[in-house]
């Protein structure tokens, strides 16, 4: 399953396509609170992308661009986003993931606020499910090495 | 007026393309010309039942990404078909000639 | 105008379940995925034709987007599974 596929179609209809579904992908994270989507769905689909990538270009080609090391990087990030707002809205005087404090620093009011750092975690979630879902398909195809 | 009867028609003649290719592949002989039916019929169904609803809808933002759904459906169906008929080819299945039994 | 096209989607789910046949009964493993292929394309119909009947086109103009997306993405990782498995 790693090496690339000989087929002309397949490999430039992929190489087309990608951009637009990860663009996509974007769209759907940040009309979370307008229409079905949200972080995890976000997530979810821009690691379809990166497994489009890895059954049509090959898995060395794909690992130049997206290695390992930055895969377990950006499931940290996403993590840290997360868990920095909410201590962030504890520091500032509320409770855990309480956005409605944020307006201390932020410009804003209260309500303002509040979409605000929903925006911001639902963002750090897809980040954290795009990288895990790359790190357990590589894993997994080239048999644990 | 005109445009509700322009959807209605578009939409009757994408379920006729859909009935049809159900029916070839349930009956017909060989997995090859089972993979023509659907590939064929259900691309141009799609295609034209999604104009027909975006016609119905009117001229606004949600008729055009409507459109953006059939027109990557088009390009991305037949290419998923030419995957699995390859598929096929490298795993040594026969085309079926006139006069064998069904497979 | 609704029920046109609950008659419409009405007749798609029945497709559907002629389509199943072949999905369940299908002699090699190809002709399943064939199947199930074809009954993606109808469920992406029948979402935005009950987004039509609701009259909330835009929730679910997204949803069946994003069924096309993963229904192609499916079809490319099993048909490559498959030819590198080498027998059917």
């Amino acid at each position: 399953m790693t090496r690339a596929t000989d087929d002309v179609i397949i490999k430039t209809v992929s190489r087309i396509f990608t951009p637009f579904i990860q663009i996509f992908a974007l769209y759907v994270i940040m009309h979370g609170h307008h229409s079905p989507g949200g972080g995890f769905q976000g997530g979810v689909i821009l690691g379809a992308s990166f497994i489009l990538l890895v059954i049509t270009q090959g898995l060395d080609r794909t690992r130049r661009r997206f290695s390992q090391k930055l895969g377990t990087i950006f499931c940290s990030i996403g993590l840290l986003i997360y868990s920095g707002i909410g201590i962030l809205c504890l520091i500032l005087g509320g409770n855990y993931l309480d956005y409605g404090k944020l307006n201390k620093i932020l410009p804003v009011i209260a309500a303002e606020a509040r979409s605000l750092g929903i925006l911001g975690i639902e963002i750090g979630v897809g980040i954290g499910v795009m990288a895990v879902m790359y790190s357990i398909f590589s894993d997994i195809v080239t048999g644990g090495e | 007026m005109f445009l509700k009867v322009l959807s209605i028609s578009f939409i009757l003649t994408g379920f006729f393309f859909f009935t049809t290719a159900t029916i070839g592949l349930l009956r017909f002989p060989d997995f090859f010309c089972r993979l023509h039916a659907t590939g064929k019929g259900d691309t141009l169904a799609v295609l034209l039942s999604l104009i027909g609803l975006a016609i119905y809808h009117g001229f606004c933002l949600a008729s055009l990404k409507i459109i953006s759904i059939a027109v990557f459906y088009f390009v991305a169906q037949p290419t998923a078909t030419h995957a699995i008929a390859r598929a096929a080819l490298r795993c040594g299945v026969k085309p079926w000639a006139k006069g064998e039994e069904r497979r | 105008m609704e029920k046109f096209f609950l008659g419409i989607g009405i007749g798609l789910c029945f497709l559907v379940l002629l389509c199943l046949y072949r999905g369940i009964f299908g002699p090699t493993v190809l002709n399943r995925l064939a199947g199930i292929s074809a009954i993606g394309t109808k469920t992406l119909v029948i979402l935005l034709l009950m987004g039509f009947i609701y009259d909330r086109v835009d929730m679910f103009m997204d949803i069946s987007m994003v069924y096309a997306i993963l229904n192609f993405i499916g079809t490319l990782a099993v048909a490559k599974y498959l030819e590198t498995k080498g027998e059917v």
